[in-house]
Parts: structure tokens; sequence; C-alpha cells
């Protein structure tokens, strides 16, 4: 039998456990484990997309239990997909934290491979409470790799960061406790039949329940108006966990995808027909407040956060509207978005570090020294982050825009969307302006950046424009999972009703 | 006859926690708190004894045992912590 | 293949230029001018294809899921375009080698001027209408760049980012538009979008169309009211400004006009729209150049003012008015290049560009006068250049559209007279102000005649709007129809481009425009000065700026206002909303009480409930006393376990109790390093907006929970009941499911804890800890001491019991665990840390992730047998004395269990534990 789908996890999970054993082993030790970890879970994780790649999934019964009574993790299209996006990220990030970063903490290392195993885990799980245990766990890595270094303002920014997630996961455990109690299962799949078949009395307490845990993913993907926390915690963060965190706010989009479509049926059901206009709202909503934020920041990093915050918006748009063609643009724009913004922040990083006191912050400084290289990758990413044509944020927002036609408010939706680009346009080229235009002449000899410096953002660069070269490929591939997801009970419920053994198992005995 | 037992006792326990909660409320100074703390500790294991009776179950017996070690211990931190403020130096 | 090629040599090429700089600044040129000669050339090749009706087409997929095909076509009107950027470039990389100085980067100009024109070639070769607006906006960030060239000019950088506000705008409208399009028309490909004009204007959705269309055409055109940024674009170096901003980029407006005129035309909301805008922006852009005293601002003026021609032109409907627009284009191209390329000489010669200081250069640089004096003639439409005869072709269709007009339509030629008017001023003062007049002596440098190759650009460009001027039909009209066809869908009607049409109104208007602008020139002080006195100082920059600055300031403190930094806020957002979306959920589906019977309450259970509820509002009335706060909680917490009990869930009582002392050891070291007393803060109002969403939150998760348990329930549970003991091996339920059905839950809890030491040592570390002298009786009184040490032993027994029977009884590795950590802890109260630690040991990091790999290896063991993760199995084993008891493997996940919350749990009590200031007493 395949042990593909708890490979991921595993591998990170036992990384972390190792050097949680050898926590004061020299750093090189820990980085050699990480990154051969990290890098096994890349080549995992392109094995598990072309196992899937066809439309299968595979489902993996933990403890051999059938379902839905024991835990499954299932690898479908979507949770590969997912699970290779996060791969990549986490090795670009690492690249970038072996370089220096981790050198504030002896516990970098095993925080990052409990972060990837949290991240992996929710990705692939199956079951809903098992996805609160996951949440949990990346939870609280990121709340160590956010307090990693110190400092007085990290730890203010931390600190909302804690409170508001202890907030949602106790929020988390009402809604899942609830879903319990009128459906009696937690395993996703087998809620699907149970949620069809409850009956009208119960739908009040059901549809609580369904708005309760959208809530609390919303917490997550930093959705209007829960998103006060993300500018602070990913502008205050150090720069490989900030990359990292690009991928944070997606499992929160990924969460209410993968709920809404099997738990509660999309889009058929009533229950999602109710929570569309919330979701659109919310999402149209969280463009704004981000667009606004980035052309008001003072520093590039916390204007990558608020256009995170936008880009969040563009994608739930997409899924809001709950067709193929919308959400396998959302999912579309969804790779384009993580990888840009992990690619900027990381270039805010080293752009940091070579322009002295004035860091990341729109003021004149001296020129650093590889002045050309970082601003042809600035300009690269800036295309790509503001979702300019020819990269492949344009082609993720127009995929979005054309799917919106005609299905829902296009009148509210396309003006928002579109002014949210100009915002980051104008507020990119001010950045733009104010970082590599009015500098001053450097004061003394100046220090390059190494090449490695400019390899993690680099990397990000390259993969933009290969997401646009294969867009096709890849956009179709979007498509197709989001039909899958959309065409009622499918390859993902038949694998997990399969998964498990279906008798009570025997025992032997032994002794006098 | 065990039934009227068990009402008395229950009575008992329930008006001797209540008094405790009271001590507990009212204060004036931190240690009367930790006092009433501790032997609000105490009912509750007679409590739970009663309940056992009443239900004619072993299983809880445990719990009163951890009752017993566990106030004990939180006891210790309290009054550490009222005498010296430093909990383990 | 050769299309896509046109578009791909000057893209490709820029690589060439910055390498091959360091050969020197003339192999750069040759670098740049290469490609472009390459693509000249093809495109040359493709000519007579074109020339006899026929149009070449390239096609490849791309992103089908979007409709976007990287498809390519050239027809008449393409052609046209395609060969001014090409040729125009060229002309263009010759002069910008001259031009620019020692100190600029040639290589980076050359690479970013290829860039912009491989983005503008496609924008004229594009076959499909999202392939079109990728392409534009290349033009918009490539113009960027080069307006930003001399990066240290703050001018240039402003100048640059209005642009690309501007036009990027423009842009967006575009996507929009041509989302749009392609709803309607069912397809994005260009040519099937020009075939079906009468769907387009048919449809609802014209009007929209049609106006995002022309706004991203008159953004980028610079037609008012949004010519503002092109002026400031002048910014630029001259090559960038003769290339761009008047002979290709800026044409990409009336180029988008002219190529959806099939598609949009024909409607009275074209005409209005488009004919009044162009007029309006030919007779301003007129007026504004007059007084300009830069060279370059009054010829960007003018472009802009010609701009509005061209717009106008098209805006007729007319076939007659299609072709004077297509003839204006090539004409404005070639007489405007070679006057943007003289003033650069001009620039480049004396040192400046202001006309005030300019006099009497036609001492030193004859040649150039001659050029610039030509081009200036043409562009006023003097008779003999080729300005003259689209001018009157102009004149020609304004009348005509006057009369079919009536009414107020005489308006019309007598604008377009004034325009005409104007434009010959302004021409006049450009040659007669520099070249004529005396001199200032205020030049910077000695003026004289540029390099031989920096004029020859401009010879060529002059000799063709002299050729075109005097033998119009031969040298241009197989192309003018030709591009003309394109527009159009069909090949034109003949039309005359005599010199000569005999006397009649439109050459009465351009003779009187000549004269009036003659007379002008000679009035101009007066004039300037009843400008001055008429008009305010009002300009589109300063428009756009204060609209910019109040968008960031409004943002700001919109940003402010929301993020204040106040975790209260956030928390009361987040409560808020999940009542909110709770209650909406709620009231959405009806929700209402369940069926199930209530059982009856015993009356010392709800005392306890009472005593209970009692203590929590005490906790949250009190709170500034945290002492009273926390011994408050651990009533709340005590009575919490005696509900437990009371609804037979004794190994949650269990679990609860050994938290709560734990939680109790961990908020008194916390409270040792914070304030006593929390302080008053909060107002009033914001109390009772506390208080009402608490109550709110409260009461719904109470009505949810009452709602859920009066239901009656069919759920996976009785499954577990039934396996527990054949499947899991053992009669505690509670347990097996920690341990065995989701024991991957209990896996991934234990990491969450393990994660959290990890956290509390990476906040805290491990901080040197300062040692008292003396081991006084007040630090370690000897009862405790020895109390403490009698009880290790016994609670290590207790530890054990409760950790072997957990499977079969209320217990199991966790509560073990934390009665374990329990003893430990107190050695550490009682003995101290330095005592404790030398016998126990200080790090604990072994200890976790001995744990957590314990329970990973028993998981892995699992696959031994080819079974999935964490597989339990169990057995009957009978030993003497003990007896008969069953064993089953999640025992050794028990263990990995039991050392991880020990380990974790003593790690951050220490860790906190060091961090206590010793102190006297209280």
């Amino acid at each position: 039998m395949t042990h593909l789908p708890i490979l991921p996890v595993l591998i990170a999970a036992f990384a972390g456990f190792v050097l949680v054993l050898i926590a004061g082993a020299p750093l090189f030790v820990q980085r050699v484990l990480s990154v051969t970890a990290t890098a096994a879970g890349l080549v995992t994780a392109i094995v598990a997309v072309t196992a899937v790649s066809d439309g299968s999934a595979i489902a993996y019964a933990l403890g051999d239990w059938p379902a839905p009574y024991g835990i499954v993790l299932v690898l479908d299209r979507l949770s590969a997909l997912m699970v290779l996006l996060t791969a990549v990220i986490a090795m670009i990030a690492l690249l970038q934290a072996i370089q220096g970063t981790d050198r504030r903490g002896r516990l970098f290392h095993a925080l990052y491979q409990f972060q990837l195993m949290g991240i992996y885990g929710a990705f692939l799980t199956g079951d809903i409470f098992n996805l609160f245990v996951f949440f949990e766990i990346l939870l609280i890595a990121s709340y160590g790799l956010l307090l990693h270094g110190h400092g007085p303002g990290r730890t203010r920014a931390a600190v909302k960061y804690v409170v508001i997630n202890l907030v949602g996961s106790a929020l988390f455990l009402v809604g899942v406790g609830t879903l319990y109690a009128v459906a009696g299962s937690l395993n996703i799949a087998d809620l699907a039949g149970r949620v069809a078949e409850v009956a009208p009395a119960d739908r009040g307490l059901l549809y609580a329940s369904a708005f309760l845990l959208v809530t609390v993913f919303a917490i997550k993907a930093a959705l209007v108006p829960l998103s006060l926390w993300l500018p602070d915690a990913y502008a205050g963060a150090t720069t490989p966990v900030a990359a990292l965190f690009a991928i944070m706010t997606k499992i929160g989009v990924y969460a209410i995808l993968r709920v809404y479509t099997v738990v509660f049926d999309a889009p058929a059901s009533a229950a999602v027909e109710a929570i569309g206009p919330w979701l659109l709202g919310a999402a149209l909503a969280t463009i704004v407040i981000g667009m606004t934020g980035s052309l008001a920041a003072a520093g590039l990093r916390r204007l990558v956060a608020y256009a995170m915050l936008t880009s969040v918006g563009t994608m739930v748009v997409g899924i809001a509207v709950f067709t193929p063609a919308s959400i396998g643009g959302g999912l579309y724009y969804l790779l384009h978005s993580t990888i840009a913004t992990a690619g900027m922040f990381l270039l805010a990083g080293v752009l940091g570090e070579f322009r002295g006191d004035s860091g990341d912050r729109f003021e004149p400084a001296p020129r650093p020294g590889g002045w050309a290289t970082l601003g042809l990758l600035f300009t690269a990413l800036a295309v790509a982050v503001a979702g300019l044509p020819p990269l492949s944020g344009f082609l993720g927002k127009t995929l979005i825009l054309q799917s919106v036609a005609g299905v829902s408010p296009t009148t509210l939706v396309w003006p928002v969307v579109l002014a949210g680009s100009l915002f980051t346009v104008v507020a990119l080229s001010r950045a733009g302006s104010a970082l590599f235009w009015k500098d001053e002449p450097p004061a003394g000899p100046v220090t390059a950046p190494n090449m490695a410096a400019y390899v993690p953002a680099g990397i990000c660069v390259a993969l933009v424009v290969a997401m646009t070269v294969f867009a096709g490929p890849i956009s179709g591939y979007t498509k197709a999972t989001a039909g899958d997801l959309l065409h009622g009970p499918g390859a993902y419920t038949q694998a997990v009703m399969d998964a498990g053994r279906q008798t009570s198992p025997g025992h032997h005995d032994e002794g006098a | 006859m065990l039934t009227v037992t068990l009402y008395i006792g229950f009575a008992a326990v329930i008006a001797a926690m209540a008094m405790n909660l009271y001590r507990l409320l009212a204060g004036p100074t931190a240690e009367d708190r930790v006092l009433a703390l501790d032997t609000l500790y105490i009912n509750a294991i007679a409590l739970i004894l009663l309940v056992s009776i009443q239900f004619a179950d072993r299983i809880y017996f445990e719990a009163a045992l951890l009752i017993a070690m566990m106030g004990f211990v939180g006891t210790i931190a309290l009054a550490k912590y009222l005498g010296r403020g430093a909990l383990m130096d | 293949m050769k299309l896509l090629l046109i578009v791909l040599l000057p893209l490709a090429g820029i690589v060439l230029p910055p390498v091959l700089v360091r050969a020197g600044r003339t192999a750069s040129a040759w670098a740049a001018a290469t490609p472009t000669a390459l693509a000249l050339v093809l495109l040359a090749g493709m000519a007579p294809t074109v020339f006899e009706g026929g149009v070449v087409e390239a096609s490849w997929p791309w992103m089908p899921a979007l409709g976007l095909n990287l498809a390519f076509f050239l027809d008449g009107f393409g052609l046209l375009f395609a060969g001014l950027i090409l040729g125009i470039g060229l002309l263009i990389i010759l002069y910008a080698r001259y031009y620019l100085s020692e100190d600029d980067p040639m290589g980076r100009f050359y690479a970013m001027l290829l860039a912009f024109m491989g983005a503008m070639l496609g924008i004229v070769l594009s076959d499909n209408i999202l392939l079109l607006v990728v392409f534009w906006e290349l033009t918009s960030i490539s113009s960027f760049l080069l307006i930003g060239y001399w990066r240290h000019r703050a001018d240039a950088r402003q100048g640059a980012r209005m642009a690309l506000a501007v036009t990027g705008a423009g842009g967006l409208c575009l996507l929009a538009a041509a989302i749009l399009l392609g709803h309607v028309v069912g397809s994005y490909q260009l040519q099937a979008i020009l075939a079906a004009g009468d769907t387009i204007t048919a449809s609802p959705l014209y009007l929209p169309i049609l106006g995002l269309v022309l706004l991203g055409a008159f953004t980028k055109s610079a037609q008012v009211p949004f010519h503002f940024w092109l002026p400031h674009a002048m910014a630029a170096p001259t090559p960038v400004s003769a290339y761009l901003h008047s002979a290709t980029m800026v044409k990409a407006g009336v180029f988008l006009i002219a190529r959806l005129y099939p598609a949009l035309s024909g409607t009275e909301e074209w005409f209005v729209l488009v004919t009044v805008i162009g007029l309006a922006t030919m007779v301003f852009g007129a007026y504004g150049a007059l007084f300009k005293d830069d060279l370059k601002g009054l010829l960007a003026y003018s472009t802009i003012s010609h701009l509005g021609l061209i717009t106008l032109l098209f805006g007729l409907n007319t076939q007659a008015g299609v072709i004077a627009g297509v003839f204006h284009i090539i004409n404005h191209a070639t007489f405007k290049a070679s006057l943007f390329m003289s003033a650069g000489i001009i620039d480049h010669e004396t040192g400046t560009r202001d006309i005030r200081k300019l006099g009497g250069l036609r001492h030193y640089m004859p040649v150039t006068m001659w050029l610039a004096a030509i081009a200036a003639a043409s562009m006023a439409g003097v008779p003999l250049f080729n300005g003259f005869l689209s001018k009157e072709m102009f004149f020609t269709e304004v009348v005509v559209e006057s009369e079919r007009l009536g009414g107020i339509g005489w308006l019309l030629p007598v604008f377009a007279t004034i325009g005409g008017l104007l434009s010959a001023a302004y021409s006049l003062r450009f040659v007669h102000d520099v070249f004529f007049g005396d001199e200032t002596g205020a030049l910077p440098r000695h003026p004289h005649e540029p390099p031989r190759y920096m004029r020859v650009p401009v010879e060529i460009l002059i000799l063709i709007c002299v050729v075109v001027g005097v033998v119009p039909s031969l040298a241009i009209s197989t192309v003018l129809a030709t591009a003309a066809g394109g527009v159009l869908l069909q090949a034109p009607e003949p039309f005359s481009l005599a010199l000569w049409h005999g006397f009649n109104v439109p050459l009465v208007m351009s003779v009187l425009a000549l004269a009036g602008a003659v007379a002008l020139y000679y009035q101009r002080d007066a004039a300037e000065r009843w400008h001055e006195r008429t008009f305010p100082a009002f300009t589109g920059k300063g428009c756009f700026e204060s609209v910019l600055a109040g968008a960031i300031a409004a943002s700001r403190r919109l940003t402010a206002w929301l993020d204040d930094g106040s975790v209260q806020r956030n928390v009361v957002l987040v409560i808020g909303t999940a009542v909110v979306m709770a209650a909406a959920g709620g009231i959405t589906g009806g929700l209402d009480a369940g069926s199930r019977a209530l059982t009856p309450a015993p009356l010392p259970a709800v005392a306890v409930w009472l005593m209970g509820v009692i203590a929590t509002v005490v906790v949250a009335l009190r709170h500034h006393d945290r002492f009273l706060a926390l011994v408050a909680t651990g009533v709340v917490g005590l009575l919490s376990a005696l509900t437990f009990i009371y609804i037979s869930a004794p190994d949650l009582a269990l679990t609860q109790l050994s938290v709560e002392v734990v939680s109790t050891v961990l908020l008194l070291l916390a409270l040792n390093v914070l304030p006593k007393e929390t302080p008053h803060e909060s107002s009033p109002g914001r109390r009772w907006r506390d208080g009402v969403l608490a109550v709110a939150g409260g009461g719904g998760i109470a009505a949810l929970a009452y709602a859920a348990m009066t239901r009656p329930l069919d759920s996976i549970s009785r499954y577990f009941l039934e396996t527990s003991v054949p499947g899991g091996g053992g009669h505690n339920v509670v347990n097996v499911i920690l341990v065995d059905f989701r024991g991957f839950d209990t896996f991934g809890e234990i990491t969450v804890l393990g994660i959290a030491a990890l956290c509390v040592y990476a906040l805290i570390r491990d901080e040197a800890h300062t040692m008292a002298s003396a081991d006084t009786e007040a630090r370690h009184p000897r009862m405790l001491l020895i109390g403490s040490r009698v009880m290790l032993p016994l609670l290590a027994v207790v530890t054990v019991y409760v950790f072997l029977r957990g499977h079969n009884q209320p217990g199991g590795g966790f509560i073990a665990g934390l009665i374990a950590a329990v003893a430990m802890v107190t050695q550490y109260m009682a003995s101290g840390v330095h005592w404790t630690e030398q016998r126990l040991t200080g790090n604990y990091f072994p200890m976790i992730g001995a744990g957590l790999l314990t329970a990973g290896f028993t998981g892995l063991a699992s696959w031994l047998f080819d079974v999935p993760f964490l597989t339990s199995t169990f057995s009957h084993v009978n030993w003497p004395v003990v007896g008969d008891f069953e064993i089953a493997s999640a025992v050794a996940f028990d263990l990995g269990v039991f050392l991880t919350v020990v380990g974790s749990v003593v790690l951050m009590l220490s860790q906190f534990g060091k961090q206590q200031p010793p102190v006297e007493g209280r």
C-alpha cells in the first residue's frame, strides 16, 4: 500500500523531532538536516502531484480504521497542488534563512520543520477535527517563528497575532462541536452525506456552524474585518519567516474551499447560497483595505503585506462565486500571488540589509551594492505583485474577472478589483522610485550582496515567468481541480469510503 | 436510610463550600483566600465521595486522590508566592 | 512564424546592448539597430502580400482557459504602423548614439528602448484583443522606465509615475472593455471582433464598451482631460520624447480608435464623444503650445493638439475622414519626430531649451535651421510640405461635416480654423524665436552644428516631408490606400491627393489660418499678457498631484484608524463577527430547541454551578486585583472538574484537575514579574460595549449548546463504544479513542505541546540564574523540603499506576505525565532550581524529543506490517502474580505522550521559574 499521503507530514515531523532531540547541536548539523528534510518533502510533493494528476484520489486511513470512524488523509488534485506550493516556498525561504537569519536562536530549524508539518497536514487531512489539530500545530509554530529574533516591536505584533488566533481556535472548536452535534461525524467526506440529510428543523444549527466555521477560516485567510493582525505580523517577521507566511493565509482560503465544496456541497446547496454574498462582500472590503494600506505604507514590507491582503480579496472573489471557471481562476491566482509576494518579501529583506539604517523604508539612503540586479528583480516582482501584464498575475486576475461577468454583480466587483490593481501599481511605482531612483551616492565603499542573496528572490521570479509561459497547462489543471470540487461526490469521497479495513481486526493470543 | 444520610451529607458539604466561597471572595487578606481555596478542595473531595456512594461506583476515587495531591501542591505554590514572591529559587 | 519574429526580435535583442556596451557605445548602438533592421527587412518582405489586399496571419495557443492566444495578423494599417515604429526606431537609435552623454548608461537605454519597441509592435500586430492589452500595459511599463531614465531628476521621477498612473488606469479600462467585447462577440480574436460591428453597436453593452475603450485610448493619446501627463513626460531624454511621445506610444490611442473603427463606429455616440473630445483637445493643445517657453513643452502641447486633430477625423464617421486621419498620422510622425530631434540638437549644442534664452542661432547652425524650418512649416500647414496636404483634407472634411450637421455645425470649421491658426503661430514662434532675432548671450555653451550622424535622421525625415508634400500621389497614395483599407475593412473609394483643389472654403481657411498666425505672432507680447491675466495657474499636474496626495492622506488616515495596534479592538472584531455570523446562520436556517426531554437537575449540582457562576462573575468584575482573580479562577476550574464527574467523565475530571494546578503555578510565576494591579483604563462606554459583546457571545454559545443537546444524535460514537474492546483492546473508551482510534490527533497535540515548550524557551532563553548566598530557612522551609521529598516517590508510584491502568480505567499517559510533572515542579519549588537541576537535569529537550520520537516510531512500526501509520495491535498476556491482562501496542504510544508531557511542562515552568528575581520577603 502507498504511504504517499502521509509522507510529507511525517518527513517534516520526524525532522522536527530529531532537531528537538539534538537541540544543542551545531548550526551546520541542523541546517543539513533541515535542508534535507525540506528537499525530501519537495520531491514527495512532486511525486504526489503526478500521482493524482489524472483526477484520482488516494486516501490513507490512519490506524487502519475504516472511514468515517478513523482519521483519513486524502491526496487529490487540490491538496497535492497546495502541498507542492508549500514545498516550493518552504525550500526557497529556507535557502534564504540559512544565509544568516537562523543564527538568531538555536530552535529556528525545529520550529520551521514543525511549521511545515502543520501546513502539510492541514492541506492533506480529510477530517475536520484533525484540521483543527493541524491548525494548532501550524499556529503555535508560527508564534515561535514570529518571536524568533526578538525585539520589542516584533513581540508586540506577535502578541496581537497570538491572541487573535487563540480566540479563533476556541471558536473553531465551538463550530466543529456544533457541526458534530447536528451531523454526527467528523470526517469531511462523510459529513457531505450526512449534511445533505439534515432535517429542515435542524437547519438553523447547521447554518450557524457553517457560518461560524467560515468566520474562523476567514481569520486565517485575513478577510476583513478579521484582517487587522496581518500587516503588523508580516511586516515585523524576519525575512524567511515572512516569505513562508505567504502560504499561511492560503490555508484559510483552502479550508473554506474544501469545507464548502465537499461538506456543504457547493454550488447547489442553500448553505452555500447563503454564505456567498457574505464572502463576496468580505472579499471586496478586503481589496479596499489592502489597496489603501498599500498606498499608505511607509516601508516596502508593509506595502507587500497590504498587497497580500488585496490578493487574498481577489482570490476569494473568485471563490465566492462558486463556478468552475471562477474557482479555477482563483486557484491559479493563488499560486501566482503566493510566489510573487514571497519573492517580494525576500527581496525586501535583502534590500533592507544593504540599505543600512534606512532598511526598507521609503527614504533616501546610500545606494547599496548590486543595485542593478536588485532593481531588475524589483521590477519583475513589482509587475508580478501588481498583476500587470505580461506576468501570471494579470492572467489570473483576468480569469477571475471573466468568470464573474454575468454571474455576480459585475458593476460592483469589476471596479473594485481593477481599482485594487491601480492602487497597487501606483504604490509600487512610488516605492520603486523612492528605493531605487531617489538614492544618495554611497558614503563609503559599498559591499554588494553575494550571489547567494539574490538566489531566493531570483527563483521566485523564474517561477512566476514559468507560470506565465505554461499558463495554458497550469490553468487547465486548476480548472479541472475546480470541476472536481464542484461536481458532487467524486473521486474524493469514493477514495475515503474505501479506505481502512472493512472488518473488525482480530487479535492473536499469546502467553501461557 | 442511606438516602437521608446522603441528603444531609450533601447539604452539609454544599453549605461548607458556600461558606468557603464567601471567605474566598471576601478576603480581606490574600492568606484568607488561600486557606479558603485549600478548604474548598477538601470539600470537593468529600463531595466526590458522597457522589460515589450515591451511585455505588468506585470509578471516581482516583479523582479524589488527585484532588488531594494537586490541591496540596497548589496551596504550596500560592503560599510560596505570598511568602517570598519567587516560587522557584 | 515571421510575424512572431518581427515582434520577438526587438524583445530578444534586449540583452544585447547592455552586454555589448562594454565594447563601446557604437557597438551598443549596432546591437540595438541590428534586430530592428532585421525586423524591418522581414516586414518589407511581407509588404507585397499586403499591398495586394491580403492579410498575413499567425497564431499559437497560450492560455485557452482565458481565450488568450499568441495571435498576430498583418494588414495594411498594421503594416503602416509597424513600418513607422521600426523605421523611426532605427533613426532614433542612430540619433541617441550621439545625443546621450558619456555619463548616461547607454546599454540600459537601448535595452529599454528595444523593450518598448517590441511591445509597441505587439500592439499593432496583435490579433487577439487580450494580447493587445498585454502589450498595451507593457508599453506603459517601458515608458515609465524610459521617462525615469535620468532618475536623479525629481521632475523625471514624478513625470514617470504620473504617466504610469494615468496610462495604467487607461489600460485597466481597456481590459474591462476587452472582456466585455469578448463576451458580446463570443471570441477574443480581433478580426472576428472587427467583423461583428453590427452586433456590438446593437448590444446593450455598447455604451460601456465604447466608454471604456475611449478611456483607454484617450489616456494613452493624451486627450483632454487626460493630457496632463505628456508635458511632464518631457523630462525624458529627447530620443525618448521623439520616439515614444510623438511618433509611437501616444499614437497607440489613435491606433486603437482606428483599429476598432469597424467595430465601434457609425453611431451618434461615437460621433459625439470622439469628435468633441478631439476638437477640444486640438484647440486646447494649440493654445497651450503658444505660451510655452520650453522647446519640448511647446512640442508636447503641439503633439496633444495634433492627436486631437487625428481623433476628430476618426470621429466623423466618414471614409474620407479616415483617410485624412491615416494620412495625418504619417505626416505628423515625420515632422514631429524631426522637430523633437531638432529641439534635442539645439539643447545638446547650446545647453538650454528655454526659448527666452535662445535666438539668432541661424548663424551657428544654418543646416539645422533649414531642417527645423521645413518641419515647422509642415506642421503649420504651409503648402509644398506634407502637413499642408493633410490639413487641407482635414479642413475639407470639417466643412463637409458642418454642412451635414446644419444648425450649429458652422462652429466646427470656425474652431478648426482657430486651431490651425494657433498651430501656425506656435510653429512660427519655434523657428523665429530660436533661429532669428537677436542673440541673448545667455547660452551655457557655444553653439555649433551637431555631429554629422546626429543630423542624418532629421535629414531623412525632412526629405520624406518634402517628397510627400510635392508629389504625394507618387510617394504615398498606395500606402495610404492600403492602410486606410485596413481600417475600413475594404478598399477605399478613390481619393485625390492633389495639391490644388481650386478655390474653395478649405483653401480660404488655410490662408486665414496662416495670415492670422503671422498677425498673432507679431502681437504675441500682448497676447501673453492677456493670457496671464485671464487664466489662473491651474495645471493638470497640480490637479493630479493633489488628487494623489488626497488619496494617500485618506489612505493613511483610514489605515491608522483601523490599525491602532490595539489588541482589544482586534478581539472585539473577531468575537463580534463570530456572533453576527453565527446569528445570521441560525436565523437563516431557523433555530429552535430540539425534541429531547430534559433530565431533572439535582439541588447539589445546581448549587455547585451557581457557585461557579458567582466565581466567574467575580473574576470579570474584580480582575484588577489579580491575585483574587487567580484564586477565583482556581475555584472555577475545580467546579468544572466536579461537573465532569457529575456527567460521568472521570478522565476529563482527572485531566482538568492536573491542568488546573499546572496553570495555577504558571500564572503565579507570571504574576510575580507583572504588576500586581491592572490599571483602570477603560471608559464606561467601552465597558458596556465589552459587556454586551461578552453576554452576546456567551449567550450565543449557550443557545447553540442548548439547541445541540436537545437533539437526538446518531453519530459515530456508537462504533467506538462497540469496537473499543474487540478492536482496541481497552475498556476505557476515552483512552482508546485518544491513543488508538484518533491517535493521530493526539500525535499532533503532543507535538503542539512540544512546540509550546520550544516557544517558551525561545522567548525566555536560558537566563543565567543568580545564586543567593545561603540556603536560608526562609527560602526553603524545612517542612516543605521534607514533605516534598517524601512525596516524590509516592507521586512516582501514582504516576506509574495511572499510566498503566489507562487503557482500561480512567487514567492514561497524559494524566500520568502531568502528575509526574507536578511532582518535579514541587521539587523545584521546595528545594530550589540549583539543587533540583543537579539531580534531575537542566536540559529537557532530549526528553521531549525522545517522547515525540517514541510516539512516532510506534506509528512507523506498523509500516513493517504494511498497514497505515499508527495501526495498533494487542494481545493477552498472563503473568504469574499479576494475572491475565491485555496489553496493546498503544502503550508505547502512550509512553511517548508521557515523556513529551513531562518534558514540556517542566521545561516551561522551570524556564519561567528561573526568571524570578530573588527577593528577601514580600
